[in-house]
């Protein structure tokens, strides 16, 4: 041992000392259960998480997006207006995120909205495409349980959040994405043009 | 096993199964049984936030989200970890988020308002050498002090506190010896000066 360790070993044993001797409780100055015991909403009552409002924001800004059209819609795919998938209608419910008590009325009102338009359409979309789509709600859905199980293990978690919060928002913007594209009305053809974006 | 030995493991088994009960009440919704959970724990939630955040109207901001994200999350709780690790995990993650939105609000690096508030927050009571320490913890950079408070004084592992904090293993366990670095000096410096 060196001259200069020895105090540093000393005054490492110290800081070690002085650390465990601190109490690891501390009582706030003033109660705060008054605070907290207002802002608890009644179990079954639970009006949704606060960042799911921003989100249906978000989802409406997305929603005139192209962005996941190029996702969905590759140039090279023919276009094939209302061909019958030989695979049955694409499982909306099976790419439902998250307990449903999580999610914000609104947000799970929009979201059931736009699952029922692309319900209508789904058969309008090229095989390419519809398998596309496929494959894309099935990776959404798989990476928002692998979120949410994270989330029951850490409640609050900034990031898992964030994860979720962006996975819904892919998953309406998938949704949204197909509507624009098959015509909006659902009576139309296909815009060729927008989907070629 | 001595008397007393068996009189204390009584005990604490006597609180697990308090607490395990106070636990499942809340779940159905009794807000008095998330009350007496509350006065159980808020002590250890508030320090932990305190000396996280070393701000104290922050802290008690931080210990009240935690405290009602406990209470949004419980029916997930299942119990597989305590419900105090469970709590402290998510009033970490409230400091942390709180963290994040003053920087987006105030679109800094964070670290320098946290310094200044340290210095500024003459709070945390105690006395003698503790209060030196205290105070020295309360004036580390934010990242040593959140990473020497999780690993030093509440038990996490380094790999715990990494995950927790989202830095690198090695990241966290350079901010701890930084941290007591730091502590050692300023007390070296104290204690001179006193």
């Amino acid at each position: 041992m060196t001259a200069d360790s020895k105090p540093r070993t000393a005054q490492a044993r110290g800081l070690d000392a002085g650390l465990d001797a601190l109490p690891r409780g501390i009582e706030p100055e003033r109660d705060l259960w008054p605070s907290i015991e207002a802002r608890l909403e009644p179990r079954g009552e639970r009006a949704g998480r606060r960042w799911f409002w921003p989100a249906a924001a978000a989802v409406l800004l997305v929603a005139g997006s192209s962005l996941v059209t190029a996702v969905l819609l590759h140039r090279d795919e023919p276009l094939v207006a209302r061909q019958q998938s030989a695979n049955g209608p694409v499982s909306y419910a099976a790419a439902a995120f998250g307990p449903g008590q999580t999610l914000d009325p609104t947000y799970a009102a929009a979201r059931e909205e736009l699952a029922r338009t692309l319900s209508a359409r789904i058969d309008r979309l090229p095989p390419g495409a519809r398998r596309k789509l496929e494959q894309n709600l099935a990776e959404l859905r798989r990476a928002s349980a692998e979120i949410n199980a994270a989330l029951e293990l850490s409640p609050g978690d900034p990031l898992l959040e964030e994860l979720l919060l962006s996975t819904y928002q892919e998953e309406l913007a998938v949704l949204a994405s197909v509507n624009q594209l098959t015509g909006g009305n659902g009576a139309g053809p296909i815009d060729a043009t927008r989907m070629q974006l | 096993m001595t008397e007393h030995g068996g009189g204390s493991e009584f005990e604490r088994a006597r609180r697990a199964a308090e607490e395990r009960a106070l636990v499942d009440s809340a779940k159905r919704g009794s807000k008095a049984a998330f009350e007496a959970l509350y006065h159980n724990h808020v002590g250890k939630v508030y320090g932990l936030c305190l000396r996280m955040t070393a701000h104290r109207a922050t802290a008690e901001d931080c210990t009240q989200e935690a405290f009602i994200q406990a209470w949004r999350s419980l029916p997930s709780f299942e119990s597989r970890s305590a419900f105090g690790t469970w709590l402290h995990r998510i009033a970490v993650n409230a400091v942390l988020a709180h963290g994040r939105r003053t920087r987006e609000r105030l679109g800094s690096e964070g670290s320098a308002e946290d310094e200044a508030v340290a210095l500024a927050d003459p709070t945390v009571a105690d006395d003698g050498t503790i209060v030196d320490l205290e105070a020295g913890i309360r004036r580390l950079p934010a990242g040593a002090r959140q990473a020497l408070v999780l690993v030093g004084l509440y038990g996490y592992s380094h790999e715990e506190a990494a995950g927790l904090l989202g830095i690198a293993v090695g990241t966290c366990k350079s901010q701890v010896h930084r941290a007591r670095q730091l502590l050692g000096e300023r007390l070296d410096a104290s204690e001179v000066t006193q």
